[in-house]
């Protein structure tokens, strides 16, 4: 039992399939198709919103520091442990962190922090050209974390006699 | 009677001045077939291509060669070092030798043979040879595997060329390419390709040509003997530096004269596409040479040029065939289709076409 040949009918079958192969290219050759390279050094690639860059400390205009009152959960969550920070003590009244530093060179970008830091002054920084020449500077003070984090102004909380008010 | 010897070192000075001529014609097709491929791909791929060097990277295969020819010229112990140094002379003189025969332009062959189709197939041929050589030589399984496998595309695909070959040399009825292309005189329907008044199977020996010359040069679809994927570099996987630029230079040489065979053969060679695009152009520059020869050769290279893109476009579409493929292509098809189309040629100019 032999099937019937499919002699000529793979003669059309190829010229067709190879014409369809044909169109699909040169409609990806037309100039009106745009390139998907990204000229990075040239032009600076657009981030997107949520962007996860190294953790950093944002700072608060109205106050001129960031938010971090120096609870230390970042610390004790961090399961690389390169988190080390040390509470300035000479203001009880007033928690800040006198020494901040993450040695980002074995952050592995986990997010961790951030998501447990009580008063969220943890933010992804948008930095991404971290590149530099000795380990040493990898160890980001709070400084840098600071510059990193840039700036941002808190929206006024809502006054407590309007929820009189509306309540 | 002049001097007899003044003659010879004339005919001397002027063979050696058209070979340095056609060397660096080649030499410069060549640099910029490799990067117009690099950008085509590229496109194709949308991505953007070689442009960090130079304007838009027009530098980029000059620097390529560049950096080649600083390379260390690696002989790998245990191959046949006479015959490894050899190869890669005997793969990229017969490309260059090509060039000898194809008219560039009115008048401006290098040297007119009466056999010119003959020779082309004969003398492309021997590339094959050099690629053989250089795989055994080499002593490396890889260059071996590749070199067996182009021999036997050698002679699956030498076949089909030569009957495609010979249907438009039945039809024109001569084997000199000068002569052929002055057949092919007028406008594009005179062209061997468009000429189906005259003979409607000129365009299915094109398709065989294409295809079976495609295999020739052994460009993407048909790239089993050099085949990445599967043996590492194929024949020159043990190559390096200028030995490696001599391979790399005759594989795109070579893509340009299939192209220049397929233009002289099919598509009118060196004749303007309507009568008035350059046709009619006579008197000479300077008073020595004459115009139209220029105005033909800004269109054979014109043609050669589309050609060239058109082998690039199905280079980037088609994925590598397989080797069992590649011999079936050949001889259940393209030889059977060339046999059938040379027998009603040849009963055609025997006895229906008007003498």
């Amino acid at each position: 039992m032999k099937a019937k040949s499919t002699y000529f009918k793979d003669f059309i079958n190829a010229f067709v399939s190879i014409a369809k192969g044909l169109w699909v290219t040169v409609t990806h050759w037309s100039p009106a198709r745009p390139c998907v390279t990204e000229l990075y050094p040239d032009v600076m690639p657009e981030l997107p919103e949520n962007y996860r860059g190294v953790p950093s400390l944002p700072v608060n205009t109205q106050t001129g520091r960031s938010g971090c009152i120096g609870c230390g959960a970042c610390v004790r969550m961090c399961p690389e442990h390169i988190i080390t920070m040390e509470l300035d003590k000479t203001d009880p009244k007033d928690r800040k962190p006198a020494k901040f530093e993450i040695d980002i060179s074995r952050c592995m970008w986990c997010g961790l922090c951030m998501e447990v830091c009580p008063t969220n002054c943890l933010k992804p920084g948008r930095d991404f050209e971290l590149a530099c020449y000795t380990r040493e500077c990898m160890v980001l003070n709070k400084e840098q974390l600071e510059q990193m984090g840039g700036q941002f102004t808190p929206e006024p909380k809502p006054e407590p006699e309007e929820k009189q008010e509306s309540s | 009677m002049s001097n007899p010897y003044l003659e010879f070192a004339k005919e001397l000075g002027l063979i050696v001045a058209i070979a340095v001529a056609v060397l660096l014609f080649m030499m410069v097709a060549v640099l910029y077939i490799i990067l117009k491929l690099r950008w085509v791909i590229a496109r194709i791929q949308s991505r953007l291509g070689p442009n960090r060097t130079g304007p838009w990277g027009v530098a980029q295969t000059v620097a390529d060669a560049l950096k080649l020819f600083q390379k260390e010229d690696i002989i790998p112990c245990g191959a046949d070092r006479w015959l490894f140094t050899i190869a890669p002379a005997m793969v990229f003189i017969p490309a260059y030798l090509v060039y000898v025969v194809i008219p560039f332009g009115a008048g401006m062959t290098a040297r007119p043979l009466n056999i010119g189709a003959i020779y082309i197939s004969a003398i492309s041929s021997i590339g094959v040879i050099g690629i053989i050589v250089a795989g055994w030589a080499s002593n490396n399984k890889w260059s071996l595997l590749g070199a067996f496998r182009g021999a036997s595309q050698l002679i699956a695909y030498e076949v089909p060329i030569i009957l495609a070959l010979s249907v438009p040399i039945l039809v024109t009825g001569t084997l000199d390419l000068d002569r052929i292309v002055q057949a092919q005189q007028g406008n594009f329907w005179n062209w061997n390709l468009f000429n189906v008044h005259q003979w409607p199977m000129l365009p299915i020996a094109f398709l065989c040509m294409l295809i079976a010359g495609l295999a020739e040069i052994n460009v993407t679809p048909f790239d089993i003997m050099e085949a990445e994927s599967e043996l590492v570099a194929g024949f020159n996987t043990e190559y390096s530096g200028m030995k490696f630029a001599l391979f790399f230079l005759a594989e795109f040489a070579a893509s340009f004269t299939l192209a220049a065979i397929i233009v002289t053969l099919f598509l009118g060679g060196y004749q303007p596409p309507l009568h008035f695009l350059g046709a009619q152009v006579t008197g000479k520059l300077f008073g020595v040479v004459p115009l139209f020869s220029l105005v033909s050769l800004f269109w054979f290279i014109f043609k050669c040029w589309v050609v060239v893109l058109g082998i690039m476009w199905i280079r980037s579409t088609l994925p590598r065939v397989r080797m069992d493929q590649l011999m079936n292509l050949s001889w259940k098809a393209l030889i059977p289709a060339g046999l059938v189309n040379l027998l009603l040629t040849g009963a055609y100019v025997a006895f229906w076409m008007p003498k």
